[in-house]
């Protein structure tokens, strides 16, 4: 019999190597994208590439990680101790070109044991843009540079020519070549923690351990949908532009509960379109995984066994599940989050109390760049953007945050200031944005800049500027996101995919949109109803709208 | 005739007791002990009266740690905060409620973020701009504000607080703001951020100003009222306050900035090992304090505790450290430990996958452990380690422990978990030394710092028992028990120094900087820590000061802080491309360095408390010492026929073996086979593994 004292205490081991991979990373990495907004994620995986534990900062590296590293060992054949492979094809690694993933194996006495793994994501891969993720991309190929699986270490040893190839194709090598060696470092941490447990448990406990660990998930996850209510239950939702032209597509999930399985089918999803708000497969059940573990078990572990219950159907060719060369830089960041919202809608049919409302859906994506003519050199700055969470029962939605498949931090005003030539005018809570409802929904956010450089290009990738974030149960849609020019004092509205330039003086001002409401606007409680009304949040105008 | 004894008193109040220690110049400790009092002032008085009943002799000094602040700001009840508000620029209000952006848990949808300490309608914009090199962009305009303050006397707000965006650099609007608001009312307090902490990034700036705005008036009262009291009764030493940053000051100064004394507890024990590793000569050390309720790990290099900038009160812990955006974030160094939810009040259960957890949840000390057998029913690591045998029948206090009552709840546990019931004992304890070990990691080798070379200092009421199979965990080879655990925090209160912490934030290329300017701002600074030695009546002998910068490659989100060499800039931006080396295990040279922050830390350093020196032992094994043997549970081993020691008779050079027991009124220690123990001549245990 397992001991399970030891195979919990060698959870608890592998756990916080996860943890602590994600710390060596950040520390040693260069970019703000890592450093400040912590877009990267660590695992450990079992020999058969089956994940033991994970430590992610944002939900959608969640299953990327499971996905891309048993399709990276797949392609990459025989590895030898000291190897330690990289690659950032999404239909291999289950991301964006943009986020790199590092896979190492772990020798113990002559034979792999384990793999350590981690991803991160790149301020900039090369391709048409800055920041590669162009919004009218046709093909994989104009988003950056597409590397397979390859050895980036030999047998210990840094292949130089990769990094060359590397350095050659990207905007911001200097910074590019230090991230990469913080994720090789943070490898490097994860293989000796192993070794030290494999030292101290030996091998025969370790294996016992892991079969534990991820029997242990399958367990309790099991032992959770047995307790649901058995059925079938649809919803859909839609994107409403491509980033190149405007228009309706569908997600849609049938969601089956029979005995201790669930599974999700993805039939009457749009097909895949030729513009960058493609997700690839691993993003698709990164948002599965989010969801589930929401909703149903919040301290599941998610490992190899919490995924065994889980039955998955994606068409092929769709939206959700594309072939190359479908561009995909945006279905990370917008169509990751429409996913969520579609299986919350479906899980809301028959677990009422234990979902939100959807959220503002969005990541509000802003990249700024351009010459600056005062400090005499070329710029980018990326950031995203929160906004309204949906209310939840007993709960108004949370006002001004990151929502599900994302969770970065703002960049201080004070630091874009001294950095960019910009000066931000606004940074507020967007009142009336928040769907009415017995729980109202989150509000928006409104942030504007003021470019002082001679000019500048913007380019902005929202979605949910048309279709508003839905309510629950009576509850209302929250505000759509908006996004202005203001130009000579002329304020024009721009869509929520665009790429435009900004001269000396002229203003982006960007409002995102609110959380849906839950519940009866009717039923809400009198004095919430007030203390939003003193605090400026709602105005009496909105309040009611009758008298 | 002897000179005159003189007594040390530190004061700490805790949850359950307040502890007064009180050391005399010949290194003799007295602990009393009085229960916590609503009021906590009245607890504190009790126990001086009790002290100058039987120990009556001149008190030289009172330093004080509190949890007022931290109590205040979490809503005890009881204690009310006041009415405050918050002047910002126009456009900025909700800086303070939208924080980071950040969500504290990524997968409950019912999260909530922490309340914004002051609500949308007591915060209020002004007209005004600046810009990041402190130019004003738009003027401020002096109507509204006039405006403003009237109605912020209609609103009777007691406290308020200023912060403008770009002000670190130039304070000229809020300095206005301030003046015309003072005008307008007389009693207001008003904190500007430039004179709370001019440190760049809004939020955390702004959130440390409004803390301090909320905590100032209550805090004043309570120190100036203690003080007060403490004078009555003749005593003459003025009050002192613990700081966060692990210092002293005198109590005027402290009711000025509320804000750097709320860790003022937990900084003690990390000041306690600092000075036991300068006497003891110990280069590095890690600290390690475990209670009823938490366990506490620091280190100490070269004698000096680290420090982070990165505290938010109020906020969740995650594998030792702060979940940023749970709490509220205070801009100041704070003495820096990783904690976590266990100690001997910590209680295990089973989880819906029938696995065994401890913690985070603790039986505290009431009920406490159901071995104390007031009404307990959840077993927790002290009826484990009392099943294993590790602990007296009866405890500090006269408490007698129930073992069969201990048994029954752990057996509990054995039977869903089909263990037998001494494995299950067990099983929680290597399950919460796993959750400790985790903590010593953070402070060792997240910083790229190898444990091996370290000394584990433990202490705390329960740290002594868990150190050895700890330090095996991390092959820490060495551990230093003080002489009295239980009582070392607060040892610690009587041997800090008066530390003050200055800031200024300039965020400019190095190239770019004249040394005349940086010059200035650090004489601004020294003029300022002059100003408060001087009113500390700290003799010049005394005093010293050390200069920093922060340093970071042009466009980096994190600094490093570097020791200031006066005059050379070069030799600084060398020491920092090592650092980074060092650190993170690469450096850019040919990337611009910039200055994010001067910094200044002036101490007055005040005479260390003596340690009284223990007599030598006869016979240098312990005999004199053994009280008795019997089976004690180890890990590896099982039941081991083991000696049990009384630390009271144990004398300088006894050396004893384990597997060895050392019982003493405020910890037991523990002493694993492989492990030996040695007395030193001032009483503290060095255990050493073969």
């Amino acid at each position: 019999m397992v001991d399970i004292i030891t195979a919990e205490v060698i959870r608890g081991a592998l756990t916080y190597t996860a943890e602590e991979m994600g710390i060596t990373l950040r520390n040693a990495a260069y970019s703000p994208n890592i450093k400040e907004r912590m877009d990267h994620s660590c695992a450990i995986f079992d020999k058969k590439a089956r994940l033991l534990a994970q430590a992610e900062h944002i939900p959608v590296h969640l299953g990327s990680l499971v996905y891309g590293v048993k399709e990276g060992l797949k392609k990459i054949g025989e590895l030898e101790e000291g190897d330690m492979i990289a690659y950032n094809d999404p239909y291999i690694s289950g991301t964006h070109l943009p986020d790199l993933t590092l896979v190492a194996p772990i020798f113990y006495k002559g034979e792999i044991v384990a793999y350590v793994a981690n991803k991160a994501h790149h301020s900039d891969i090369g391709g048409k843009v800055p920041g590669s993720m162009p919004i009218n991309s046709k093909e994989l190929f104009e988003e950056g540079l597409v590397l397979p699986p390859l050895k980036i270490l030999e047998k210990g040893k840094i292949k130089d020519e990769i990094l060359q190839i590397i350095e050659r194709n990207v905007r911001t090598p200097k910074v590019t070549l230090g991230d990469l060696r913080a994720q090789i470092a943070s490898n490097h941490l994860g293989n000796r923690r192993v070794l030290e447990l494999m030292d101290r448990y030996g091998y025969e406990k370790f294996l016992e351990a892991s079969d534990y660990i991820m029997d242990r998930s399958e367990l309790l996850l099991k032992s959770r949908i047995e307790k649901l209510p058995k059925g079938s239950w649809e919803a859909e939702d839609y994107m409403e532009s491509t980033g190149v032209e405007e228009k309706r597509m569908k997600i849609k999930v049938r969601i089956d509960v029979y005995k201790d399985e669930i599974s999700f089918d993805y039939e009457g999803t749009h097909d895949q379109v030729k513009a960058p708000i493609n997700a690839v497969y691993g993003v698709t059940l990164a948002g599965i995984y989010y969801t589930l573990k929401c909703v149903i078990e919040p301290e599941l572990d998610i490992n190899d066994g919490a995924f065994r219950p889980i039955k998955i159907k994606v068409p092929l060719g769709s939206l959700l599940n594309p072939i190359p060369p479908a561009p995909v830089a945006l279905g990370n960041v917008e169509t990751s989050q429409r996913n969520v919202d579609v299986l919350m809608r479906a899980f809301s049919k028959f677990l009422p109390d234990k979902v939100c409302a959807a959220c503002q859906g969005t990541m509000n994506n802003l990249l700024i760049g351009g010459y600056d003519d005062i400090r005499k050199k070329f710029w980018t700055f990326y950031e995203t953007i929160g906004g309204g969470y949906g209310a939840r029962k007993g709960l108004d939605g949370v006002d001004g945050v990151q929502c599900h498949m994302t969770n970065t931090m703002n960049t201080p005003i004070e630091v874009i200031e001294s950095e960019f030539p910009l000066i931000v005018t606004r940074y507020k809570l967007r009142a009336n944005s928040g769907g009415a409802g017995k729980w109202r929904g989150g509000m928006g956010i409104e942030r504007a800049f003021k470019l002082i450089a001679r000019e500048a290009t913007v380019t902005f990738i929202a979605e949910r500027h048309k279709i508003r974030p839905w309510g629950l149960f009576g509850g209302k849609e929250g505000a759509p996101g908006e996004l202005y020019l203001i130009k000579r004092g002329k304020k024009v509205r721009l869509k929520g995919k665009c790429s435009i330039k900004m001269e000396r003086g002229d203003e982006i001002v960007i409002k995102t949109p609110g959380g849906g409401g839950y519940g009866e606007p009717k039923e809400r409680d009198k004095k919430f109803l007030l203390k939003d009304l003193e605090d400026g949040l709602i105005s009496r105008i909105k309040f009611n709208p009758n008298s | 005739m002897d000179k005159e004894v003189e007594l040390r008193v530190g004061i700490d109040i805790g949850g359950t007791f307040t502890d007064l220690v009180a050391l005399d110049n010949d290194g003799n400790l007295v602990n009393l002990k009085v229960s916590t009092t609503l009021k906590p002032e009245e607890g504190v008085l009790q126990a001086f009266d009790l002290l100058m009943k039987n120990y009556p002799y001149k008190i030289s000094s009172i330093i004080h740690a509190t949890t007022l602040a931290t109590n205040l700001l979490l809503g005890q009840r009881g204690l009310d905060l006041p009415k405050a508000a918050l002047i910002t620029t126009k456009g900025f209000r909700d800086v303070l409620e939208i924080g980071r952006q950040r969500r504290a848990e990524l997968y409950n949808l019912f999260f909530e973020k922490p309340k914004p300490l002051i609500r949308r309608k007591f915060r209020f914009e002004v007209p005004e701009r600046i810009d990041y090199r402190g130019k004003v962009i738009t003027p401020l305009n002096i109507k509204s504000c006039k405006k403003l303050a009237r109605k912020i006397k209609k609103l009777e707000v007691e406290s308020l607080a200023i912060c403008l965006i770009n002000s670190y650099i130039n304070p000229i609007h809020e300095l206005k703001i301030k003046e015309i608001l003072r005008k307008a009312n007389k009693n207001l307090e008003i904190c500007t951020s430039y004179e709370t902490i001019p440190e760049y990034r809004e939020y955390e700036r702004m959130g440390t100003t409004v803390v301090n705005a909320l905590l100032l008036p209550k805090v004043r009262t309570y120190l100036k009222n203690l003080e007060d009291r403490i004078r009555e009764r003749g005593i003459k030493a003025s009050l002192k306050v613990m700081q966060s940053n692990g210092g002293i000051a005198e109590r005027e100064i402290v009711s000025l900035k509320p804000f750097t004394i709320i860790e003022s507890g937990p900084a003690a024990g990390v000041i306690a090992c600092s000075y036991l590793t300068k006497l003891m000569n110990i280069e590095r050390a890690l600290s390690f304090d475990m209670g009823g309720t938490t366990a506490k790990a620091g280190m100490i290099l070269n004698h000096l505790p680290e420090f982070t900038n990165e505290y938010e009160v109020g906020g969740k812990i995650h594998v030792g450290r702060i979940i940023k955006g749970s709490g509220y974030p205070i801009r100041f160094p704070f003495v820096d430990l990783a904690e976590c939810s266990a100690g001997g009040g910590t209680i295990a259960w089973l989880d819906s996958a029938n696995t065994l957890r401890v913690g985070p949840l603790s039986a505290g000390s009431n009920p406490g452990p159901v071995c104390y057998d007031r009404g307990g029913e959840e077993p927790t690591v002290t009826d484990a380690n009392l099943l294993l045998s590790r602990l007296p029948e009866i405890l500090a206090g006269n408490l007698k422990l129930n073992y069969e009552l201990a048994k029954e709840a752990i057996k509990n546990l054995s039977v869903s978990l089909n263990l037998d019931v001494i494995d299950t004992a067990s099983g929680i304890i290597r399950i919460v030394n796993s959750l400790m070990s985790k903590i010593l990691r953070v402070v060792s080798l997240e910083r790229g710092y190898d444990p091996r070379d370290f000394t584990l200092i433990s202490f705390g009421g329960a740290g002594p028992m868990h150190s050895c199979p700890l330090a095996d965990e991390l092959s820490i080879k060495r551990i230093l028990i003080p002489l009295n655990p239980g009582l070392f925090s607060s040892f610690g209160l009587l041997s800090s120094d008066y530390t003050h912490n200055f800031v200024r934030s300039v965020v400019k290329k190095m190239g770019e900087l004249k040394k005349e300017y940086l010059d200035e701002i650090f004489d601004s600074m020294l003029k300022e820590a002059i100003g408060l030695l001087n009113r500390e009546g700290i003799k010049d002998e005394q005093r010293s000061f050390f200069k920093f910068l922060d340093l970071r490659y042009s466009g980096q989100g994190y600094e490093l802080q570097i020791p200031f060499k006066e005059g050379d800039l070069e030799n600084m931006k060398e020491l920092f491309h090592k650092r980074h080396e060092l650190l993170y295990g690469y450096s850019v040279r040919d990337e611009e360095v910039e200055v994010v922050n001067l910094k200044l830390i002036s101490l007055g350093s005040l005479e260390k408390p003596k340690l009284k020196k223990m007599e030598e032992s006869l016979y240098k094994d312990g005999r004199e010492a053994l009280k008795e043997k019997r089976k004690v549970y180890f890990e590896n081993e099982g039941f081991l026929e083991t000696s049990i020691y009384l630390r009271g008779k144990l004398k300088a050079k006894d050396e004893i073996h384990g597997p060895a027991i050392i019982e003493q009124y405020d910890a037991t220690t523990v002493i694993y086979p492989k492990w030996s123990a040695k007395v030193d001549t001032f009483g503290n245990l060095l255990l050493e593994r073969w």
